[in-house]
């Protein structure tokens, strides 16, 4: 992809990211900074920004001819989802002791959906470093 | 296991990427390969061994 393309897809995931913040600024008003929706909504922009650095890397390689994923790459992710599944079943066991924290039920399952993706993201990077230990 | 990549490569003149190409897998696999943090399944190391013209033996060194 041409570095035109890319800051135009990078300018427009700004935009649609600022339009879903304003979006919901509107419709939760000053309600927006408080409370655990801070958190939800800095879950929306890393895993955003995550997902966008693995577009972009994945792409470079792909412009390099080269494979986006190989064995080696399979069995990373193999091994990474064996543990965020192991993980995330602790971590909705915490989030439905602490069920009275969240303000609706909505916010609950919604929050732990992201927070599972985020703990995909670093089971994968930990898997990475001790891939035979 | 312990592997000879790095070497024969400079031997070879040939770097990351393009052994990367050569074998079909992405240049992170080849630089996990090269740190003896992957070990690689028996197809990639007979076609890493093809690209520089040896056995396996003689391109992975098996420790016992």
């Amino acid at each position: 992809m041409k570095n035109q393309n890319r800051k135009t897809l990078l300018y427009t995931s700004v935009l649609i990211m600022g339009l879903i913040w304003g979006f919901i600024a509107i419709e939760k008003g000053t309600d927006l900074l408080n409370g655990i929706d801070i958190y939800i909504f800095a879950l929306i922009v890393i895993l955003g920004g995550i997902a966008l650095y693995n577009a972009f890397k994945k792409d470079k390689e792909e412009k390099q001819g080269l494979k986006t994923e190989d064995e080696m790459s399979n069995l990373i992710k193999y091994k990474s989802g064996y543990h965020a599944f192991l993980v995330s079943m602790y971590m909705w066991l915490f989030i439905f002791i602490f069920k009275d924290k969240f303000p609706d039920t909505e916010t609950m399952l919604g929050g732990g959906i992201l927070l599972s993706g985020l703990i995909f993201y670093i089971t994968k990077q930990v898997v990475k470093r001790k891939l035979y230990e | 296991m312990n592997n000879r990549i790095k070497e024969l490569r400079a031997r070879d003149n040939i770097t990351q990427l393009d052994l990367a190409k050569l074998v079909d897998v992405r240049r992170e696999t080849i630089v996990f390969l090269e740190k003896g943090k992957y070990n690689p399944s028996l197809k990639l190391a007979y076609d890493i061994a093809q690209v520089f013209k040896h056995s396996i033996e003689e391109v992975f060194v098996f420790d016992k």
